[in-house]
Parts: C-alpha cells; structure tokens; sequence
C-alpha cells in the first residue's frame, strides 16, 4: 500500500462516479410524477448512494 | 371501449394463450423460452391497457414487468442449467418477433402521447423490455458461458 | 363491450392456474406458476386495481420461482446423498 493513490485513479474514479451519479439522477427526474425541490434533493442524494453501489457492484463482477 | 383497449385485448388473447400453450407443453428448454416470451407478450399489453385507461401511472406496471421478468428467466437459466445444458433451447426469429412487436407498442403510445418526460419513461420501458429479453434468450441458449459460477 | 378484456384475463387465469396444478414436475410447475402471476397482475390491472397488480408482479414474477426452485434443487440433492427419497 502506498501512502498516496496515482492522481490518475483517483480521476477515473471520481469520473466514473459522477457518470453513475448523472445517469441515476436522471433515471429519478424522469420517473417521477411532479418535479420540485424536495424531489431533487432526495433523488440527488439516492442517485449518490446508487453511484457508490454501483461502482462497488461493477469492480466486484470485472475481476480481470 | 376504445381502439387502445380492442389492441391489448387481442394482443393478450394472443400472446397469452401463445404463452400458455408453449409454458404447459413439450420439453423444459421449450416451456422455459415461453415464459420468457410471455414477458415481452404481456408487457406491450399492460402498455396499451395504460394508454387506453388515459392513466399515465399504468406505466409503472410495465416498467416493473420489464424489469422483473427477465430476472424471473434468469433465475430459471441459472437453476435448470442442468437441463437447459443439454437442449440449448433457442428461438431467435420469436424472439425478436418478440422484439418488434415491444417496439411498435412502444412508438404507437410515444406518438400517441405529449412530448415530455412521459416519452422518455416509455422508451425506458422499451429499452428494457427489449434489452432484457434478449439478454434472457441469450442466457438460455446458453450464450454466457463464461459467467457460469457458484 | 369493454367487458371483454376482464373475461379474457379471467379465462387465462382460469387455464394457466388449472394448468398449473395439473403439472406433475415441482420444476415445471414453478414455470407454469410464473406465468400465472403475470396473468393474475393482468387481472388485477383490467379491474383498475394497478397497486395490488404491482405487488403481485413483484413477488409472483422473480420472487415465487426462485424460492420454489430452491427448494426443488435443496429437496433433490438431499435425495441424492441419500440413495432416495425417503
């Protein structure tokens, strides 16, 4: 283990997440009957949860 | 009684009783193949019946059908593989008959309905529906044998 | 006239459920059992009642099969290892 992680892992990763995040997110808003502020907010917030799941998700099953 | 509801109730008649027919009778791998076609029968039918009722809020019954049914098909491919290792059932031109007919359903109820976030839900519904449904004829005719674990 | 789509989805639940206990193979019957939770969500939707039909898709779709064929393999396996049925 190295003390500091490669800036490059560290982008892929938090690009990966946010393209989780972004296409959650616009799962939710579409989903939804009414768009408004509390429904943003809560999709925002499970659109992240889901980001990190999914990443966790995807890095179990690619094991080459 | 409306054009909308007289297209599911021949397409459920139809395809339902396809289903059932195939689901009763014949070897496993066949049977198995119904029930995943009786998926992509049922769904452009609950899709229909919500454009027919005028209740946008049907849609959900056909996305959660969408998304459960192959599951329920995999669920079959992984615990029959056994048998379905020796048959390697497939029916590829039903299955993207299958196809068509989700895909029609789908551009029929889209240009029926307003452009909007609703358009958007229906082809989501389309994507999975069909996505699905070839991923599960794929699994059963044994197309991903690598993954095969556990 | 709008009647027709209810008796059609009562006749296709009335053969698929009795199909389904006419089958002899636990394996088979799963299947068939599958099949029928669709109609029976079907059912549910054609009589406007869209929130009991999605509770049925959601257990009758994935849920019932899975644990009917976990129980056929666990069932199986036990025979095996033990020369039998008992």
């Amino acid at each position: 283990m190295t003390r500091h992680t490669a800036p490059r892992t560290v982008l892929l990763a938090a690009g990966e997440l946010l393209a989780w995040w972004a296409g959650l997110a616009m799962l939710w808003l579409v989903l939804i009957t009414t768009v408004d502020t509390l429904e943003r907010i809560v999709g925002a917030s499970c659109a992240a949860v889901g980001a990190l799941l999914a990443r966790a998700g995807r890095r179990a099953v690619t094991w080459r | 009684m409306n054009g909308w509801i007289l297209a599911a109730t021949v397409e459920l008649a139809g395809g339902g009783a396809a289903a059932l027919w195939g689901v009763t009778t014949g070897p496993t791998g066949r049977r198995v193949i119904a029930q995943n076609l009786a998926t992509s029968a049922l769904c452009p039918a609950l899709l229909l019946l919500s454009q027919g009722y005028g209740r946008p809020s049907y849609v959900d019954l056909a996305l959660l059908l969408a998304l459960l049914g192959p599951v329920g098909t995999l669920v079959f491919a992984r615990l029959l593989a056994a048998e379905l290792e020796r048959e390697r059932p497939s029916a590829w031109a039903l299955t993207w008959a299958a196809a068509g007919l989700g895909a029609v359903v789908v551009a029929a109820v889209c240009a029926a309905t307003a452009p909007g976030r609703a358009t958007v839900k229906l082809l989501v519904v389309g994507a999975l529906l069909i996505g699905g449904n070839v991923i599960a004829s794929r699994a059963l005719s044994g197309g991903f044998q690598g993954v095969r674990g556990g | 006239m709008s009647d027709a789509v209810i008796v059609v989805a009562l006749l296709l639940v009335a053969a698929c459920a009795t199909a389904a206990v006419a089958q002899r193979d636990p394996a088979r019957q799963a299947l068939v059992l599958s099949v029928l939770g669709l109609f029976l969500a079907v059912l549910f939707t054609v009589l406007q009642a869209p929130d009991v039909g999605l509770s049925q898709l959601a257990v009758g779709s994935a849920l019932t099969p899975l644990l009917i064929m976990l129980s056929v393999r666990r069932t199986r396996r036990r025979g095996r290892t033990k020369e039998g049925p008992e």
